[in-house]
């Protein structure tokens, strides 16, 4: 799972968001590395939609502009959960051998 | 015009790249969303902006014919060349008129300031080498 992937997902397992909203949670999650674009996330979007991980939790209009939230499905959760799984372990063992040769930053 | 209203006509010229099927579905919200991002005052989209909506609007039309897999586009290229072949005096009409419309086009963005509109020049080149080959198919 692409890593801009894996922090929409986690944004939506937040509560549900629309477009906007997802863009500046991914920016805040990822301390400021991550700012998605708005061709990119809608790309994104789409695919996730396409595979069922997230869907479309409702609509509104404010100031004139469509806002549409999006949320994550059972699915998506489960994706995201073996993903963020799989991240700590590969993270503990890379902590683990770093701490053997003395190069880790304990954060 | 005011700036807003600028930028936003700038924008909906991007989109229009995006296959039909993605704009009906989400043209209004991607909108929303370029416009949130704006700075005050902000008048044209940024390059690295532009680029992205292009680059997606490849990937989104690529992703189409994926799905589309009965369409074969080496048979469709081949029966169209064939058809030319046929019609050489025709070839000839909708070659330059294509090509006379991406010439039209490209000096049409760059003088809007997008500099990418040099890249249209290409293809309009490769439909005046086209007309030309139907122009000696004529002759013959």
């Amino acid at each position: 799972m692409q890593e801009a992937t894996f922090l929409i997902l986690t944004a939506l397992a937040g509560g549900s968001q629309h477009g906007y909203g997802i863009i500046a949670d991914v920016e805040q999650i990822s301390d400021g590395r991550v700012r998605l674009r708005a061709g990119t996330l809608y790309t994104a979007l789409e695919r996730l939609s396409a595979d069922r991980l997230i869907g479309v939790d409702r609509e509104e209009i404010v100031d004139n502009r469509l806002r549409r939230y999006y949320r994550l499905t059972p699915t998506g959760e489960e994706r995201l959960s073996e993903e963020a799984v799989r991240l700590r372990s590969n993270a503990a063992v890379a902590m683990a051998r770093l701490d053997r040769i003395g190069g880790v930053a304990t954060a | 015009m005011t700036d807003s209203a600028d930028l936003e006509r700038r924008y909906r010229r991007l989109l229009a790249f995006y296959p039909k099927a993605f704009r009906d579905q989400h043209e209004q919200e991607v909108l929303s969303v370029l416009m949130a991002g704006a700075a005050d005052g902000q008048r044209r989209p940024r390059v690295a902006e532009s680029a992205d909506l292009l680059r997606n609007a490849i990937l989104a039309h690529l992703h189409q014919m994926r799905l589309h897999r009965s369409w074969d586009y080496r048979q469709v290229v081949r029966r169209g060349l064939a058809n030319e072949a046929e019609h050489p005096r025709r070839t000839i009409l909708v070659r330059v008129g294509v090509g006379v419309w991406l010439i039209a086009a490209a000096a049409i963005a760059w003088g809007e300031g997008y500099w990418w509109g040099v890249f249209l020049l290409a293809p309009a080149a490769l439909h005046f080498y086209l007309a030309y080959r139907a122009g000696h198919a004529v002759r013959r």
